[in-house]
C-alpha cells in the first residue's frame, strides 16, 4: 500500500519501518484480545477492562 | 514571544495548516484552507467537545477577526489565553510524564473518532488549570486506515527518550531538550541508557531498535510495506508507548532542598508570621500573575495562589518541583504551576532566529514577584552584586516581596563556611541602598522570631 506522508513532519524512513514492524506485531495482540472478549461474550461472560483496552477513554 | 509581520508569532511557522497571530493584545489562530476538511471533522465528529470536556484540549471560539494572511485563510479562531507558557525543559519528571500520557490519551480518543495526531510535540502541551492540555487545535488530521503514525518519531524524541533518561540515568537530563529543539536524538538516548533497559520491551523497541533502524535507513528513500498497519496495530503501538511511559518512575530522593524546612532555623511562629505578611501584602495588590523565584516546594507560593493569582513557583531543585507538582495534583490546585529554573542561568530564547521559545523575561513581566530566602544564594553563592540582583528582580515584576537574610543567619553562615567572606556590603543597610536604586520601598517588617526582614517594593520607572 502506498503511504502519503503528512505535509510537514518528516516521519523518517527508519522510524517508519520500525514503527510498522512493532505495530503489526502488537496489533495481533489487540486483535486477539478483542476476539477473546467477543468469544467470552457469546458465553455470557462480561468483557473485562483488559478485553476493551488498558483504559476506557470515554470516561 | 516575539512577533514578525502581520502580528504573526515567530514560533508559529512550521505547520502549513495555520498559525498564531496577535492583534491588539489578543491571540488568534488563523486556519488555512488547506486544513478546512480536517477542522470540520474535528468539530463535527464530537472530538473537539470530548477533548475540551476532559480538559485535554484548549477551548476556542470562532471569530470575525480578519485573518492575518487572507489569501490562504479559511477561518480565524480565538483560543483561550494561557496565562504562562512553560517548556518541557522546565518541567519536573511527573509533569513531562503527564504531558506524554495526555498526548497518548488524546491520540486514542482521536482514533476512535477517525482522526489522528499529525504531530506530537511536547511544546504543544501546556499546563492549564493544573492539567496537561494540548494547545494546538490544528494538530489533528483525518485518519486513513492503513497509514502509519507520522509523529511516532517526534513522540519518542520529545517524550519517551527524555523520560527514560530521567528515570534510568539522571533526572537532570531533561536539560538536553534545551540543546535539541526537536527532542532528544534517539541514538544519543540509546547510547546513554544503561544496558538493562534492553530487557524492557518498550525501551528496547521504541528507543534502541528505533535508533538502529534510523541509523540503517538514514537518508534512504523507502516505500515501507504497510500491510497489516491497521487500526488494531495503531492501537497496539499507542498502548505500548503508554505502558512503557507508565512504567518509568523517578523517586525524588534527599536532595539539597528535600528537607529544607526541617533544617532551617525558623521557629513555627516565624514561619506563620512570614505567611501572614505575604498573604496580606499580595492581597493588597491583587496581582494576576505572580512569580515565586526560588519557591522550593511552594509553601509561600500557595499564599499568593490563595489570592486567586496565577502563581508560577520556580525552583532549581527538580526534587522540590516534583514534590510541589504532586501536591498540585493531589489537591487539584488550578492556579499553581511549579517549574524547574536556575535563577543564575534562566531559560534563554531558543530555536530558529532565537525566537521559537521565549526566554524567562520575554514571558514576563509578572505583576508581583516573591524572592524569599533567595538573596543570599544569589549574592553570596553566586557573587552577584546586590544592585544587579535588584536590577534582575525589577525586570521580573512591578511589585516585589523580598526577604533579606542577614549574615548572622545560620543559612548564610553555612554558605560562608567554606569560603572567604568577600561581601562587606552584604548588610541590611547595603541591601536597602542597592535596592532603592531600582525600587521604592513601600513596607518593611521584621519576621517575628527570626533575624530576617521582609520588604514590599515597587519598581521605579525605567
Amino acid at each position: 500500500m502506498h503511504f502519503s506522508p503528512s505535509p510537514y513532519l518528516d516521519p523518517g524512513s527508519g522510524s517508519l519501518i520500525i514503527q510498522i514492524a512493532i505495530a503489526v506485531l502488537l496489533g495481533l495482540g489487540v486483535a486477539f484480545r478483542s476476539s477473546w472478549g467477543k468469544i467470552k461474550g457469546w458465553f455470557g461472560v462480561k468483557a473485562t477492562k483488559e478485553d476493551r483496552g488498558a483504559d476506557d477513554e470515554d470516561n | 514571544m516575539t512577533k514578525i509581520t502581520n502580528g504573526k508569532l515567530s514560533a508559529s511557522f512550521r505547520d502549513p495548516s495555520g498559525f498564531l497571530f496577535s492583534q491588539n493584545g489578543v491571540l488568534y489562530r488563523q486556519i488555512n484552507r488547506a486544513y478546512a476538511e480536517d477542522y470540520a471533522r474535528l468539530m463535527d465528529s464530537g472530538l473537539y467537545a470530548k477533548l475540551v470536556k476532559a480538559g485535554l484540549l484548549i477551548p476556542h471560539v470562532e471569530t470575525d477577526q480578519p485573518p492575518a494572511e487572507s489569501e490562504a485563510a479559511f477561518k480565524v479562531i480565538q483560543p483561550e489565553r494561557i496565562p504562562f507558557i512553560s517548556y518541557p525543559y522546565e518541567w519536573s519528571f511527573g509533569q513531562l510524564q503527564e504531558a506524554a500520557l495526555a498526548t497518548l490519551s488524546i491520540q486514542k480518543r482521536a482514533l476512535k473518532l477517525g482522526m489522528i495526531l499529525k504531530d506530537a510535540s511536547a511544546y504543544n502541551v501546556q499546563f492549564v488549570r493544573g492539567k496537561a492540555t494540548l494547545m494546538d487545535t490544528l494538530s489533528f488530521e483525518i485518519y486513513k486506515a492503513g497509514e502509519p503514525w507520522t509523529a511516532y518519531k517526534q513522540f519518542c524524541q520529545h517524550f519517551l527518550a527524555p523520560l527514560a533518561l530521567m528515570s534510568h540515568c539522571d533526572v537532570r537530563l531533561n536539560q538536553l531538550l534545551k540543546i535539541y529543539i526537536d527532542g532528544v536524538p534517539l541514538d544519543l538516548a540509546s547510547s546513554l541508557l544503561p544496558f538493562k533497559t534492553k530487557f524492557n520491551f518498550g525501551l528496547f523497541t521504541h528507543i534502541h531498535l528505533h535508533a538502529n533502524s534510523q541509523r540503517k535507513y538514514s537518508g534512504k528513500a523507502v516505500e515501507p510495506r504497510t500491510a497489516g498497519m491497521n487500526q488494531n496495530a495503531m492501537l497496539g503501538l499507542i498502548e505500548s508507548l503508554e505502558k512503557t511511559i507508565q512504567g518509568l518512575t523517578w523517586q525524588a530522593g534527599d536532595t539539597e532542598w528535600g528537607a529544607y524546612y526541617t533544617a532551617t532555623n525558623y521557629s513555627d511562629s516565624a514561619f506563620e508570621h512570614k505567611k501572614q505578611l505575604i498573604r496580606a501584602w499580595v492581597a493588597e495588590h491583587k496581582p494576576a500573575l505572580v512569580w515565586d523565584l526560588g519557591g522550593n516546594t511552594g509553601v509561600f507560593s500557595r499564599e499568593a495562589a490563595a489570592s486567586g493569582a496565577m502563581t508560577v513557583s520556580f525552583d532549581l531543585d527538580p526534587a522540590a518541583v516534583e514534590q510541589n507538582y504532586r501536591l498540585v495534583k493531589k489537591d487539584k490546585e488550578q492556579t499553581l504551576l511549579p517549574l524547574v529554573l536556575d535563577l543564575t542561568n534562566p531559560s534563554p530564547a531558543l530555536g530558529w532566529n532565537h525566537a521559537e521559545r521565549a526566554s524567562l523575561l520575554q514571558r514576563g513581566p509578572a505583576d508581583l514577584a516573591l524572592a524569599l530566602a533567595v538573596i543570599h544564594h544569589l549574592a553570596i553563592s553566586n557573587n552577584v552584586p546586590l544592585l544587579q540582583v535588584a536590577e534582575f528582580f525589577a525586570s521580573c515584576a512591578q511589585w516585589l516581596i523580598v526577604e533579606f537574610v542577614p549574615k548572622s543567619d545560620s543559612q548564610v553562615q553555612r554558605l560562608l563556611a567554606s569560603r572567604k567572606d568577600i561581601f562587606p556590603e552584604y548588610t541590611q543597610a547595603g541591601f536597602e541602598a542597592a535596592f532603592q536604586e531600582k525600587f521604592k520601598i513601600y513596607k518593611t517588617s521584621a519576621v517575628q522570631g527570626s533575624e530576617r526582614r521582609l520588604y514590599l517594593m515597587s519598581a521605579l520607572p525605567k
